[in-house]
């Protein structure tokens, strides 16, 4: 989808009432009506974007999985992600550890779903080996440094239910300096599914 | 057209969904060059067969650069790269560079697809069960190292780049 064909709900860098810029935006797309979420400051971007729990039965479905296990997966709150160093050249690495992410929800705290998480659900499972290497490979890295410029795409998992609301703080390190940011009230995905537009029929 | 007859056009557009083209999945790269790797490691050395049944080694590259881009077909921004990719290709393909994709976890019919839609020329080599991409330092797709002709890493990519933009090409150019 490019860029040019989404459209931003709430400005980009809305003044807050301190004046300083406020790093989150929210946008929509116009076509599949997913949210995505999207922070950029301190030389980091953040994008996560809704994925409906069909959209993720449906990848997994192709890639391997059975039924239970793309439902499984389907039901924990999937966002299609982006972490990039957006920081000028002589800014240096910055790392990531998504153990360190938290989010809170309904009062409770919690953490993203990683990939050793699942790979150990997956040995359980008995999954197959070409769906397991799909599935590792199609989420966001668990730990990674990023020079500038560097980004990763990959799913993020919140071991939520559909529907759910949460904030997310997340962290990284630039210099040996840990700097973190904060997304407040994201909204999985509901489960809602397709139907046919009845002029078509 | 009755209800029945809207399935597939209904699995198809959950498949466009699947497949992450409604993610707006990579960010501008058109001024992103390569990262240098000063302490220049080792390549490591893999053995892998393309998907013309052709057994490739790194090693049978030695005394050439090698682009080795580590990639899915279900990659959204590994896709977005691989027209440049084979621009760039175009261009040094006579230099002594070669480009060499790595897709990983995919079957011939999975890749040979991707080639309907997407021109390359340059060798697809498949890395099946993982092995080779668990030896090099790589953690997300797409992922590309830049190997010069000694068989060490000089450059390193993670994410998409604008391979065929100037200031790429005089990266790769000058490890000859």
């Amino acid at each position: 989808m490019p860029a040019s064909h989404i459209m931003t709900l709430c400005g980009l860098f809305l003044l807050s009432p301190a004046g300083f810029a406020d790093p989150v935006a929210l946008g929509i797309d116009p076509e599949t009506r997913l949210k995505h979420w999207e922070w950029n400051a301190d030389g980091v971007l953040l994008r996560i974007t809704q994925r409906l729990p069909d959209q993720t039965r449906a990848f997994f479905l192709a890639r391997g999985f059975n039924q239970a296990d793309a439902d499984h997966i389907a039901g924990n709150c999937i966002f299609q992600s982006m972490f990039r160093n957006t920081g000028p050249e002589a800014s240096g690495t910055v790392t990531s550890d998504l153990n360190d992410w938290r989010l809170s929800s309904n009062g409770k705290q919690g953490r993203l779903l990683v990939r050793e998480h699942w790979r150990k659900l997956w040995a359980e499972r008995e999954v197959p080996q070409s769906a397991r290497i799909a599935f590792e490979w199609s989420l966001l890295p668990t730990q990674q440094t990023y020079a500038p410029g560097d980004y990763n795409w990959g799913m993020t998992s919140y071991g939520l239910p559909p529907d759910s609301h949460f904030d997310l703080v997340f962290t990284w390190h630039r210099n040996g300096r840990r700097l973190e940011g904060k997304i407040g009230n994201i909204q999985c995905a509901p489960d809602i599914h397709p139907e046919p537009n009845p002029a078509n029929e | 057209m009755n209800r029945l007859n809207l399935v597939p056009a209904l699995l198809g557009f959950l498949a466009l969904l699947a497949s992450g083209s409604g993610s707006g999945a990579g960010p501008d790269v058109s001024g992103e060059t390569l990262t240098a790797l000063p302490d220049k490691p080792p390549a490591p050395e893999f053995t892998l067969p393309d998907i013309d049944g052709r057994t490739h080694r790194l090693s049978d590259y030695r005394g050439k650069v090698v682009v080795v881009n580590f990639w899915a077909t279900w990659c959204p921004p590994c896709r977005e790269e691989m027209p440049a990719m084979q621009r760039a290709w175009e261009q040094v393909r006579n230099d002594d560079i070669v480009f060499l994709g790595i897709n990983v976890g995919e079957t011939e019919d999975e890749i040979f697809a991707f080639t309907g839609d997407y021109r390359v020329d340059f060798p697809l080599l498949m890395d099946r069960d993982s092995a080779a991409i668990q030896d090099w330092p790589i953690r997300g797709l797409p992922t590309t190292y830049v190997v010069d002709g000694e068989g060490h890493l000089a450059y390193r990519a993670i994410g998409g780049r604008a391979w065929d933009r100037p200031e790429v090409l005089d990266q790769i150019r000058a490890l000859r």
